[in-house]
């Protein structure tokens, strides 16, 4: 599946290579059905180039030619023996070729999901071991191949960064579509195993079945999609346009990876977080270090998934740990930090970041305006609303948290969203058939709990969800009226399921409201013009807008994300997500020849007047002074040249 | 930064390597090390087959003579064969330093001479012999098929300490490197007391070409990076085994027509016995005993107890599919003997046009008839032992990789002179197995370690 040196046909041939040495029998998989062909690299990245180069050739050639053929050979190279060296050392290089390819990836106890290198283990009776010294846990860890990390020591950072300084040059010298190999192999062990990654991500989440299909696999094999096809495009070098004062020059932007990027997530989205940044760090050309939220780790799956995509040791490493543990890898000073997650946090590892001057990228929180005008389509609307708001139960920093609706239809769609909202199923399902499910962290749920108390404190009206208890993770829809400023749910990121209803009298009003929020991340207006909608798009300070939906901007890939004001610094996704990913390096090509430049020493008077009549040329616009130009132009082409070589008279 | 002059710069950590730069070391000289493989711990060999051929090896593995029936082993790692091999410690007796002299005509090259760093090589690392009570069922079988036939074999004295056989600890696990550091690798033995003499060590880096300019060396290479570099020194080690120099010569057109020459490989072949009970080769201390029989001595052969793990065994048999899958699923039922012979017949190191290595070595009449002897004896020890069937491996391995910088006195006949330095040029020296005048039948581990001692007093001089 993915090697660098195996494409689809070669991978087709090892495959029927290998199922004429291992067909299969009984307990023991054919060679094809283990997958292990994914891990050639293991082997033919440390050959003699030819020797990978024939093996490469003969691979082409089984992939065309009939298993019994290829049978034939192996069976002929079996006999080597009883040719003269002429024949028989071919043969037995041939024999050794093949034979060494498929059982070394057979017999190897390679690690795999389906746990095949083991049972074949097993299957041979082969248990060998070592004791581990006093004081060793245990010896397992160490035998994955992409390397993770439990609360790495100070010293242990230090080996971090130092296995990822090497594996940035590993990754810069593969090209990009080189890259996409393994990204294409990434999505489709994602879409094989689905479902057993909803059944994680449900586990360390608690989120509905559906949630995670639609928001974090969905999302994720969208996004890879769009890496496969637009990646080679975007970060290939590029050619700008040189001003005629540098004629004869070529201008070039090159789009490099910057080192090593560490990508620090937050537990909402636990996959699509994880999966999303690295997938997008890699194809730009870094190494990553990721350290997942310590609420939920999903541990395992990340290193599992990556390592079987062929992703090799240290390309991307996963360090599991707290905030503390994120510190001391910000004190090794990555070359960017990818930060998503609250306010508060952003803020430390901004500071921190600065004691260094690393760059970040802060994909903060957000307190999203949704703005429905009287000519909206209220149906589609009020469940656009409901969605938006309670999606992931409402842990999610586009999530809707104010909900703005023109007067004239207000008592309507609160009457129709309070129905609507006590129709939501909420369960952590295990077939698909629940809207939401539960908070995912006790700390999240306190934070609503004291929303909502501040808020009835001062006023507000709850109309759905008066028999919450304020304990449970499974918080129902609480849909409020009533909301005043004073509140904190009204300013303050509540990330849970709550509707809060305002109306407003006109556009101006609405805009007014949308804008007196400390946050920017996305917004949403719905109406039936168009122009209006464009016109208030505008003039909403934010980093998203959708039109007659909601939450949509993130659906489309190409799409930058990211917020303004509290809701952070910079753009992912979409070309220009990818690119911010990357050391933009520009380069301008001359040639060699002898020629000394108009704008090098010695500068003298009569170089003075000719620059200046030139500047005046270029600057001056018309005709004319095109023509002067290109006179000065001259004069003080051959005047530097000659003065340069000569030097001052 | 690496504009600095060094004493002494080595090419390879290997035995040889590691014990000079803790001589050199610690007499106070500066000294670089150079290897080309990586620098592993306990903590990171890598363990699974698939790696450990892949990353301990030259070649991805193994690589080949040009018949291809000879699959050379070359290690190629921060500690060299003592990672990889099963750290077998064996003086070379009268046969063996008498060939040399003859050979060579250097008078040091006998047993007494040769007593005095053998016994300061021992003190750098611990020996022990394999208790008696973890012999496996493999051992067994060979000491019994040995007293059958009225041979002789005797208990292995290997460099380890503390291997916990009491708590299972299976040592075919430690050819990829021993994860207790209970074998006495170079990197739990001299490599640290030089490093914390001031060793700089650089690993992954292939040097390719030495030359002199303006009366230093310059080592020329690749560094893990794919960058070019290079390091000076005063004086130079050849430390990077028979393969490693003789390629290293070769490639920095040195003119002694004896470079390459004269390469022994103590060509060895695995013979499988399957019983009908388990005999678990794959246990304990796999390797526990020798034959230590004069008459096969004098017929130039030993006989070894070993095993392999499943990918190595795997590729010994013969067959496909079901075949195959029959001998693996009896893979515990294997009992595995292996003959090494003292061979004979030269072979030659050379560089092919497209600048790969070009190995020539072939078994004449005489190794053929030695193997042939060896190989016999094996059956017989089989067949006194109640074998259902047996299986001879597939092909020949190479492990002892000896000679290419040949010692001795007239260069017209050598490379390397008695002081250890180069005829060619005074200031490039050799002390590891690629001076072995010819194959001694032995192990050579012990014997690099004590020629890295005495060649160290001779650099010193050269030096100080």
């Amino acid at each position: 599946m993915t090697s660098k040196y195996f494409g689809h046909l070669q991978t087709r041939g090892l495959n029927k290579l290998g199922d004429v040495i291992i067909p299969g029998e009984g307990i023991f998989p054919s060679f094809s059905s283990t997958g292990f062909a994914s891990q050639v690299d293991r082997m033919l990245d440390y050959m003699y180039e030819d020797d990978r180069e024939g093996l490469t050739l003969l691979m082409t050639l089984f992939a065309f030619m009939p298993s019994f053929f290829i049978r034939w050979i192996v069976l002929l190279s079996e006999k080597n023996a009883i040719f003269p060296d002429l024949i028989g050392a071919p043969l037995r290089m041939i024999q050794l070729g093949l034979k060494g390819l498929i059982l070394t990836l057979y017999y190897s106890n390679i690690e795999d999901s389906q746990k095949l290198g083991r049972k074949i283990m097993e299957g041979i009776k082969w248990q060998t071991g070592v004791a581990p010294l006093e004081g060793d846990v245990t010896n397992v860890e160490r035998s994955k191949c992409t390397t993770s990390w439990k609360n790495p020591s100070s010293e242990e950072t230090v080996t971090v960064f130092e296995r990822s300084k090497a594996a940035e040059r590993e990754i810069s010298s593969l090209t990009v579509s080189q890259r996409l190999k393994y990204i294409t192999a990434l999505k489709k062990l994602i879409l094989d195993e689905k479902e057993k990654i909803v059944d994680l991500i449900q586990k360390d989440t608690g989120k509905g079945r559906s949630d995670a299909l639609f928001s974090e696999i969905f999302g994720i094999l969208d996004h890879l999609t769009f890496l496969e096809k637009e990646s080679i495009k975007a970060l290939k070098d590029e050619t700008v346009k040189t001003p005629i004062a540098l004629m004869g020059k070529k201008s070039q932007l090159f789009y490099e990876g910057l080192g090593t990027i560490l990508i620090i997530s937050p537990w909402n989205y636990p996959f699509y977080q994880a999966i999303v940044p690295l997938t997008v760090s890699f194809v730009a050309g870094n190494a990553t270090i990721y350290k997942p939220s310590e609420f939920t780790p999903l541990e395992g799956l990340v290193e599992d998934l990556l390592f079987r995509a062929g992703f090799k040791e240290d390309w991307v490493q996963i360090v599991y740990g707290d905030g503390k543990t994120g510190a001391s890898l910000i004190d090794q000073r990555p070359d960017k930090i990818f930060f998503t997650g609250s306010v508060a946090t952003g803020k430390k590892i901004m500071a921190k970041a600065s004691e260094q001057l690393i760059p970040v990228e802060l994909e903060l929180g957000g307190k999203d305006p949704l703005i429905v005008f009287e000519d909206a389509n209220i149906d589609r609307a009020v469940a656009g609303a409901l969605w938006g708001s309670l999606t992931n139960t409402g842990q999610s920093c586009t999530s809707v948290e104010r909900v703005y609706v023109q007067e004239s239809v207000f008592e309507k769609f609160k009457a129709k969203m309070v129905e609507k909202a006590k129709t939501i199923k909420q369960e952590i399902d295990k077939d698909g058939d629940s809207d939401i499910g539960s908070m995912t962290t006790e700390s999240q749920v306190k934070i609503v709990k004291s929303h909502l108390d501040d808020a009835l404190s001062k006023g507000a009206v709850l109309l759905t969800g008066n028999d919450w208890n304020g304990s449970d993770k499974m918080i129902p829809p609480l849909v409020f009226e009533n909301i005043n400023s004073q509140m904190k749910i009204c300013k303050e990121e509540t990330f849970g399921p709550i509707l809060p209803l305002y109306s407003f009298i006109d556009e101006q009003d609405a805009i007014h409201m949308a804008n007196d929020s400390e946050f920017g991340l996305s917004a949403s207006v719905w109406t039936a013009d168009k122009s209006r909608a464009i016109r208030v798009s505008r003039k909403i300070k934010t980093g998203n807008v959708s039109i007659n939906n909601v939450m949509l901007t993130e659906g489309n890939p190409y799409l930058p994300f990211g917020g303004v004001k509290n809701s952070g610094i910079g753009r992912y996704k979409g070309v220009h997500g990818l690119r911010s990913f990357c050391n933009m390096k520009s380069i301008l090509i001359d040639g060699n020849s002898g020629k000394i430049e108009a704008n090098w020493f010695p500068y003298t008077k009569r170089k003075y007047e000719l620059f200046s009549g030139m500047t005046e040329g270029l600057f001056g616009g018309g005709i004319l002074n095109f023509i002067k130009f290109l006179i000065y132009g001259l004069k003080l082409e051959s005047y530097s040249d000659k003065v340069g070589k000569k030097g001052r008279v | 930064m690496h504009h600095k002059i060094f004493d002494v710069v080595i090419v390879g950590a290997g035995i040889s390597g590691s014990f000079l730069a803790k001589e050199l070391c610690q007499a106070g000289l500066s000294v670089l090390c150079l290897e080309a493989g990586k620098n592993f711990n306990r903590h990171n060999y890598p363990k699974k087959e698939i790696d450990a051929n892949s990353q301990l090896y030259w070649g991805g593995g193994i690589e080949l003579n040009t018949t291809a029936d000879i699959g050379i082993l070359r290690p190629k790692v921060v500690g060299g064969g003592s990672v990889v091999n099963q750290a077998l410690l064996d003086r070379f007796d009268d046969i063996a330093l008498d060939s040399w002299k003859n050979k060579s005509k250097i008078d040091w090259m006998s047993t007494t001479q040769m007593e005095p760093w053998y016994k300061s090589a021992l003190e750098e690392v611990k020996v022990e012999e394999i208790p008696t009570e973890f012999r496996n069922g493999n051992a067994d079988i060979f000491i019994k098929g040995f007293e059958a036939n009225g041979f002789k074999c005797a208990p292995l004295k290997r460099a380890q300490n503390n291997c916990a056989y009491e708590k299972g600890s299976d040592c075919i696990e430690c050819l990829s490197g021993c994860i207790r550091d209970s074998k006495q690798s170079m990197g739990v033995t001299v490599l640290p007391k030089a490093l914390n003499s001031g060793l700089e060590l650089v690993s992954e880096f292939e040097a390719e070409k030495i030359e002199k300019v303006s009366g230093h060396i310059r080592v020329h290479g690749t560094d893990k990076f794919g960058d070019k570099r290079i390091f000076r020194s005063k004086k130079l080690v050849l430390a990077a085994g028979a393969i490693g120099n003789s390629k290293l010569l070769l490639q920095s057109q040195f003119k002694n027509n004896n470079i390459g020459k004269g390469f022994y490989t103590h060509p060895q072949f695995m013979s499988l016995g399957l019983y009908e009970h388990e005999i678990h080769s794959e246990k304990g201390p796999f390797q526990a005993m020798k034959s230590d029989d004069p008459d096969f001595r004098v017929r130039s052969f030993k006989l070894e107890n070993v095993f392999g793990p499943p990918v190595a065994v795997g590729m010994l048999l013969p067959g496909i599919a079901s075949k195959h899958l029959s001998y693996m699923k009896r893979i515990t039922h294997m009992a595995c003997v292996e003959v090494a012979i003292r061979d004979q017949n030269p072979g030659t190191i050379s560089l092919a046009r497209n600048g790969r290595l070009k190995i020539v070595k072939t078994l004449d009449e005489r190794d053929q008839t030695t193997f042939n002897n060896g190989l016999s004896a094996i059956h017989d020890i089989f067949n006194s032992t109640g074998v259902k069937e047996i299986v001879d491996g597939n092909f020949k391995i190479g492990l002892h990789l000896m000679g290419g910088l040949a010692i001795g006195k007239d260069s017209n006949s050598s490379v390397v002179n008695e002081n250890f330095s180069l005829h060619e040029d005074p200031d490039i020296f050799a002390a590891d197995s690629s001076i072995f005048p010819d194959a001694p039948g032995i192990n050579p581990s012990l014997t690099i370690m004590a020629l890295a001692k005495k060649a160290a007093s001779s650099i010193k001089e050269s030096i100080l």
